[in-house]
């Protein structure tokens, strides 16, 4: 009874923050400067014309009328249509979202493959200087070198030196895997190198501060050997902070990482939303921003729920 | 040495087969011939009558037909008409191509040419190249293949109007079954037919099989890329994924110098860029009109060819100078005076006007590279005469709200205007009530209405020219919006691959005029 309470609770919190978002996103983009006609029309721009295309596409009508025309077509799963292409905008978001979930993927495995391995052994190796060193330098390039710089240099580099990494543009995974991976081989590694430098840093002192637990000091007293030390002690316990930063390392990808997907011509959900806000595509900007919090604010309450479940003290002293 | 395992030599044959696949990257067998694009911009509204934006009308053009053409030299050319007369100074007839059809296979008729030109003048769809059109006093189906139009006074540039994309042919019975809605898709006679449009990723164009010109397009396909950045497209020229790209950016030449088999053709063409000045708003230094003949008398265009397109452009005149315009046009003293001498009557002109140290801003909108270097150029200009100039690098849809709007918000803003095929058609941009977007900040001048008049109705000839050359005159004095240097059009392609055609002289933004005529080389 007190979990279904709180979980009742914790829906609702989650409803009324979708719907505090869905004002502040209809707001905030009405209140740009410029509107899609007027983008349209250009210096062309005819009072006649404005209004004709004003009432085509509905917005002419009473901002309040739009906004509720908009949020009850959302709440039955429907994003309503671009104006640019008049399409259904969820149509469009189900055939970008494999690309950005792909390069969101795709960068995290980098980051992981690369980032943990370097961080154990910098961690490890803390007294070496040069492994000091070498961590605090990636760590330090990877966090201040900005992906579009990284992506440009790479981009000229790999066309330049004819490496085949953007050689047919970007196909989809199951039409050509080869093909695929090649377009997205340098932006998820322009997008993986902060990723390698958060995972590093956190790894590194993750495995630092294992080492220095007692049960770490009797396992090499009592002899196991080093490489099973660090397997089955050093790893699992250094991991749960390297899996909350990857998990929000994800998250920020998932959120469409917009420069590289514009730099490398990445059709992903980013793009989508980033050409949207400058056309003044009203409906993609607020479906982009309305499912992003929608993903977030289900996570979280999930995760909410999964506490309270796991520990029934939870649910019955929260709020 | 350890003998090599056989699991060793799988593995060691899996990784060269592997790496080999990676650098070949071999595409599928394709029996058609297929060109790709590389493009900067997507395409904002597939409506012809209604678009203003210019990389729009590139696409256009491929898949809708004007009923003119234009030559190399800027003349009237046939295009759906394969012929016309003009029968009095106001009334023209056309003869329709007798095979021409839709992409859907119907014949394209008179009605269909009717349709649109009474689509284009229909106040309720407010399209702004009715207003060029205005003359147009009735345009009448003579049979299938036939139209006549007749106008309330002459319309020397008629014809060139009827070149432009914003004229373009509509299936208008389709349109008004209601089974097409241009804002929605394309349907056209052009050479090309819309196959599929991934939004922001790129358009497929099929041959359109019922097009007119027998043999042509001599490609199957053209594959329009969206590629926003330059790097990406130059990138994709290195590569071959795109066979060529246009480019807005003058220092494409020499970006692209040293890639191998690229050439790059630059395109003249009439179309310049201009200064738009707020002339009405309380809130703008230059509703003083000495300011305005100060700014105007500042401006450096030998400069800006020199520094921003390194030779490669010309100052440029109110008639482009593509018409060869009148002298009046070229020897305003805001452009023949020496610059000695015009920066010293400037900043006298701004002590005249109390306006030292006056902080003035110019819009120069990222959207094309070459209007912030063009602001750039203008600042140090302005600095000069004691003026304070800050530069706005605003996005598109903010640049058009202060600018184009009924309250305008800004003092200066850099933009471009194209030259067309016909001086009338650009300078008619200056009349009163020409255009509403510019009723914001441009002061109205009754007698430029009168010249503009003139313009559009006289003949060719020493008249008309005298005409043109008041206009020029007026538009130099009033310095409310002024030209400033030629925009020319940039264009890389893949010299090995592709044998394409370009014109000498572009004036319609119809870049891909030779589209139909390019060949695959390999």
């Amino acid at each position: 009874m007190r979990l279904t309470a709180y979980i009742a609770r914790r829906l609702g919190g989650a409803l009324l923050t979708l719907l505090g978002v869905a004002v502040l996103i209809y707001i905030a983009i009405r209140l740009l400067p410029g509107g899609y006609a007027e983008l349209v029309l250009g210096n062309q721009l005819e009072p006649e014309a404005r209004d004709y295309l004003n009432q085509k596409y509905g917005l002419h009508k009473p901002p309040l009328e739009q906004f509720w025309a908009w949020l009850t077509s959302v709440a039955r799963g429907n994003l309503g249509v671009s104006l640019v292409t008049q399409r259904s905008i969820g149509d469009e978001f189900l055939r970008r979202a494999p690309a950005t979930i792909e390069l969101a993927l795709l960068s995290t495995l980098i980051a992981l493959v690369v980032g943990i391995p370097l961080g154990v052994l910098s961690g490890l190796s803390d007294s070496s200087p040069f492994w000091r060193t070498t961590g605090r330098l990636l760590g330090a390039i990877g966090a201040s070198l900005p992906e579009f710089v990284l992506g440009t240099i790479l981009l000229y580099f790999a066309s330049a030196w004819s490496m085949g990494f953007t050689q047919r543009g970007f196909v989809g995974f199951f039409d050509d895997p080869l093909a695929n991976l090649q377009a997205m081989a340098l932006p998820a590694l322009s997008l993986s190198v902060f990723g390698i430098a958060l995972i590093l840093r956190t790894t590194r002192d993750s495995v630092k501060r294992v080492t220095t637990e007692p049960y770490i000091t009797t396992a090499v007293a009592r002899g196991d050997p080093p490489g099973r030390i660090i397997r089955q002690h050093v790893l699992r316990n250094a991991s749960i902070p390297v899996l909350t930063v990857s998990s929000t390392f994800i998250g920020y990808l998932l959120g469409g990482a917009v420069v590289a997907e514009v730099l490398f011509s990445i059709p992903g959900v980013g793009l989508y939303v980033f050409n949207a806000l400058g056309n003044r595509d009203y409906g993609v900007v607020q479906a982009g921003v309305m499912l992003a919090a929608v993903i977030f604010v289900m996570i979280n309450t999930l995760g909410d729920v999964l506490y309270a479940v796991l520990d029934p003290r939870i649910g019955s002293r929260a709020g | 040495m350890p003998k090599m395992t056989a699991r060793m030599r799988r593995f060691a044959a899996a990784v060269a087969l592997a790496a080999f696949a990676w650098t070949a990257g071999a595409a599928p067998a394709d029996a058609q011939t297929t060109i790709s694009w590389g493009k900067p911009s997507e395409v904002l509204s597939t409506d012809p009558h209604l678009s203003g934006d210019g990389t729009s009308w590139t696409v256009f053009y491929l898949i809708y037909d004007q009923l003119m053409g234009m030559t190399d030299d800027l003349k009237p050319a046939p295009g759906l008409a394969e012929s016309w007369q003009q029968v009095s100074p106001t009334t023209y007839t056309f003869k329709l191509r007798q095979n021409a059809k839709f992409s859907n296979g119907r014949p394209l008729t008179s009605a269909d040419v009717v349709g649109s030109l009474k689509r284009l003048l229909d106040p309720k769809l407010g399209a702004s190249w009715g207003r060029q059109l205005r003359a147009i006093k009735e345009v009448v189906a003579e049979g299938d293949h036939g139209v006549r139009i007749e106008l309330s006074e002459p319309l020397t540039p008629l014809l060139s109007i009827l070149a432009v994309s914003t004229t373009s042919i509509l299936p208008m019975k389709e349109l008004s079954e209601g089974s097409f809605d241009p804002t929605k898709g394309m349907l056209g006679s052009g050479p090309f037919m819309v196959k599929e449009h991934l939004q922001d990723e790129s358009w497929t164009l099929e041959k359109n099989p019922n097009y007119w010109r027998e043999g042509h397009p001599k490609i199957d396909r053209l594959v329009i890329r969206i590629m926003p950045d330059d790097t990406t497209r130059i990138a994709g020229l290195r590569e071959g994924r795109v066979d060529f790209a246009t480019f807005e950016n003058p220092d494409t030449p020499r970006l692209l110098k040293g890639v191998p088999n690229v050439d790059v053709y630059i395109q003249q063409t009439p179309n310049y860029f201009r200064l738009d000045v707020s002339a009405l708003q309380e809130s703008s230094p230059f509703k003083d009109d000495r300011l305005r003949k100060a700014m105007s008398y500042a401006i450096d265009r030998d400069r800006m060819v020199q520094i921003i397109f390194g030779g490669e452009s010309k100052p440029e005149y109110l008639v482009p100078a593509a018409f060869n315009p009148p002298a009046e046009c070229r020897e305003h003293p805001s452009y023949k005076l020496p610059r000695a001498e015009r920066v010293k009557l400037a900043k006298d002109l701004v002590k005249q006007a109390g306006a030292e140290n006056q902080k003035v801003s110019i819009i120069a909108s990222p959207v094309l590279v070459t209007y912030p270097l063009i602001a750039q150029v203008l600042q140090r200009d302005l600095r000069e005469i004691g003026l304070q100039p800050e530069i706005q690098q605003v996005p598109v849809a903010e640049w058009y709200k202060r600018v184009f709007a009924k309250e305008t918000d800004f003092h200066l803003a850099v933009s471009w205007f194209a030259g067309y095929g016909d001086p009338a058609i650009v300078m008619n941009w200056w009349a009163p009530g020409a255009n509403a977007a510019y009723a914001g900040f441009m002061k109205p001048v009754e007698e430029y209405g009168d010249v503009m008049a003139k313009v559009r109705n006289l003949p060719d000839g020493p008249e008309r020219q005298q005409a043109m050359a008041r206009g020029c005159q007026i538009v130099y004095d009033q310095a409310n919006l002024l030209p400033l240097v030629n925009k020319p059009d940039y264009i890389a392609y893949r010299s090995d691959l592709i044998q394409p055609k370009f014109g000498k002289i572009e004036g319609n933004f119809d870049v891909l005029k030779y589209a139909e005529e390019f060949t695959r080389k390999r």
